[in-house]
């Protein structure tokens, strides 16, 4: 119960946040396109964008690997008889814990080299912020991970492949919608 | 004998379902281990970032936000009513309906899943009512969204151009020819279909109606006229057209009184998430790409090719039956983030334009799309079509031999995809 609603809690912020970071990227990437055509382009414009892309890239990375989104191949995974197949599911999902915990150690580490250094186009932002993305976004990674495992664990153990039941939802609500479910 | 048991490394962790991703970066980081010892690691979090970071790429998050925009729109309507007058007349018309229909959304949304979902869910069912089988209905809709991912703006085509180091406006001038000869012979073999099950015609032309519909369409025309003419006539960058492009989706949307904040909350989330889960693909690609610079491996591999034969028509058929089995097992952004910096050196080396090896690889992988067990898009159009995997596959066996066709003309006479690319850029 707890685990659920810690669950749907982190969904819920990481969706917001999300959601605010592709608004702030498509209204920058659209005003700097009528500066442009204007006459005169905005400076930070482009390192901005790319850092929202960068955070876009691992607040999304977190919320999507609390629904077992990110790309991957489990034809193999789902063909290993019982009891192995399990076996394989904790190997793998130590290893990706361990590259998540070896990102957040490296990029605490550059955060602490980084020291007062600042963006180039915009002088009152440190560096230290735009890239914490990195610590904060593994540590995120993790406990998603940890969050969603219960239930990779389960149907995987039933041989559904998380891929195809993603399929069937998208497929689902679009039928809906056509008026024909 | 590191590099064999790096790719040995990376392939069981594939196989155990680890995000491909993470495979990537953990087997790059054993081989920088063996190679610099554990004084390189701080350098992940800088390349894992970096990577994330390529500006060129932003143009990811906006394309597939302008077609979620669309799909929830209310534009599939207007688009399937006015393709519908234009060639709903010949014979086994909804199908040649649904193959229009797609190569325009090709120009609008770079995800051919979303696409097949939103698209197949108001055709197939149609389909199926007017006496088509499911089956059939599938391998049209999965093949034509397949076909579609080599017209722009083609979400594979940005991360080849990026992982090229080439021109992704270029590219996408690239895709037009072949996409229109692709959707041709698909039409064909529509037709041949139809003639043989005698499928029904739609309603006989009529150019009231054709034009009633254009006009309810015609806000929808704005879109591959901001990206197409944008890109074509040099007047945006892909980036800038991308992001005009969701403006337009919105406006359109707007005009349609279709879209609400619940449409396009969830349309900038599956943007976000999209392009989350590709961009972890192209950072942990940087980790790698560290990883073989410093090993050599793709120069290596290149001297050993050349080394065989130095024929590039020869050196292109090896490079189409790799990117074929790869594009089996994977889907298309992992494939071409895995092989494209590798292969690279090698095709400059062999004097092959790097714009129309790029075609070659996304036509490639357009025809993995249709190939279980990775086939996602064969896969949705099964899923909506309620149909079984192999019944449709038996059907589509024709029309990937339409794709094969095309994918053998692009790689055999260059001028096909570069003519355009010729005329407008060099």
């Amino acid at each position: 119960m707890l685990l659920h609603a810690t669950k749907t809690g982190l969904e819920t912020v990481l969706e917001w946040f999300v959601i605010l970071l592709m608004v702030m990227l498509t209204v920058i990437v659209i005003v700097a396109v009528m500066f442009r055509m204007g006459g005169s382009s905005l400076s930070w414009y482009d390192e901005i964008a790319a850092i929202l892309l960068a955070w876009i890239t691992y607040y999304g990375s977190a919320l999507a690997v609390l629904r077992r989104r990110h790309i991957g191949f489990d034809s193999v995974l789902l063909a290993i008889p019982m009891p192995y197949r399990m076996g394989a599911v904790a190997l793998a999902e130590l290893i990706t814990a361990a590259f998540f915990v070896l990102l957040a150690w490296a990029g605490f580490t550059v955060l602490s080299i980084l020291g007062n250094m600042t963006l180039v186009s915009l002088t009152w932002v440190p560096v230290w912020f735009t890239q914490s993305v990195i610590p904060i976004g593994a540590v995120l990674f993790l406990i998603g991970q940890a969050l969603s495992l219960p239930d990779y664990w389960y149907w995987t153990a039933r041989g559904v492949s998380l891929e195809h039941a993603e399929i069937e939802e998208e497929v689902e609500s679009e039928m809906k919608k056509a008026g024909h479910a | 004998m590191l590099m064999l048991g790096i790719f040995l490394a990376m392939v069981a962790m594939i196989c155990l379902n680890m995000p491909i991703a993470v495979a990537l970066a953990v087997s790059a980081i054993l081989g920088l281990l063996v190679m610099e010892g554990p004084g390189s690691l701080v350098n992940v979090a800088l390349d894992m970032y970096g990577g994330s970071t390529k500006f060129a790429l932003i143009a990811i998050p906006m394309f597939v936000l302008a077609g979620a925009i669309m799909n929830a729109g209310g534009v599939t309507d207007k688009l399937i009513n006015f393709v519908t007058a234009v060639i709903g007349f010949i014979r086994g018309g909804l199908a040649h309906v649904n193959i229009g229909v797609s190569l325009f959304f090709a120009e609008i949304s770079g995800s051919a899943v979303a696409d097949v979902a939103a698209m197949g869910s108001v055709l197939i069912p149609q389909m199926k009512k007017r006496g088509y089988s499911g089956a059939f209905s599938a391998a049209v809709t999965s093949s034509s969204a397949s076909l579609a991912i080599i017209i722009p703006p083609s979400i594979p085509m940005i991360l080849y151009a990026t992982s090229a180091d080439t021109s992704v406006e270029q590219l996408f001038v690239a895709g037009v020819v072949p996409g229109l000869i692709g959707a041709a012979g698909l039409m064909g073999v529509a037709y041949w279909f139809a003639r043989r099950y005698d499928l029904p015609r739609e309603e006989a032309f009529n150019f009231k109606r054709l034009s009633e519909t254009f006009l309810d369409a015609l806000p929808a025309f704005s879109l591959p006229v901001i990206i197409l003419g944008g890109i074509f006539g040099g007047f945006v960058t892909a980036t800038e057209a991308a992001g005009l492009a969701v403006l337009a989706a919105i406006l359109v949307s707007a005009w349609y009184r279709q879209i609400d904040l619940k449409h396009l909350r969830r349309a900038m989330l599956d943007g976000g998430m999209q392009t989350a889960v590709v961009m972890l693909l192209v950072a942990a690609s940087v980790v790698m790409g560290g990883f073989l610079t410093r090993a050599q491996m793709p120069q290596e591999l290149a001297a050993g090719i050349l080394a065989i034969t130095q024929n590039k028509w020869l050196i292109l058929l090896i490079l189409n039956f790799f990117f074929l089995v790869i594009g089996f097992f994977l889907h298309s952004a992992a494939a071409i983030i895995l092989v494209v910096p590798i292969v690279i050196p090698l095709i400059q080396a062999a004097g092959i334009d790097p714009i129309h090896f790029g075609l070659v690889v996304t036509l490639n992988l357009a025809i993995g799309q249709q190939t279980p067990p990775v086939a996602s898009v064969l896969i949705t159009a099964c899923a909506v079509a309620r149909a079984n995997i192999w019944d449709v596959s038996k059907i589509n066996i024709y029309f990937i031999a339409v794709l094969l066709t095309v994918l053998l003309m692009c790689t055999y006479i260059p001028s096909i995809p570069l003519f355009l690319v010729e005329y407008f850029y060099r």
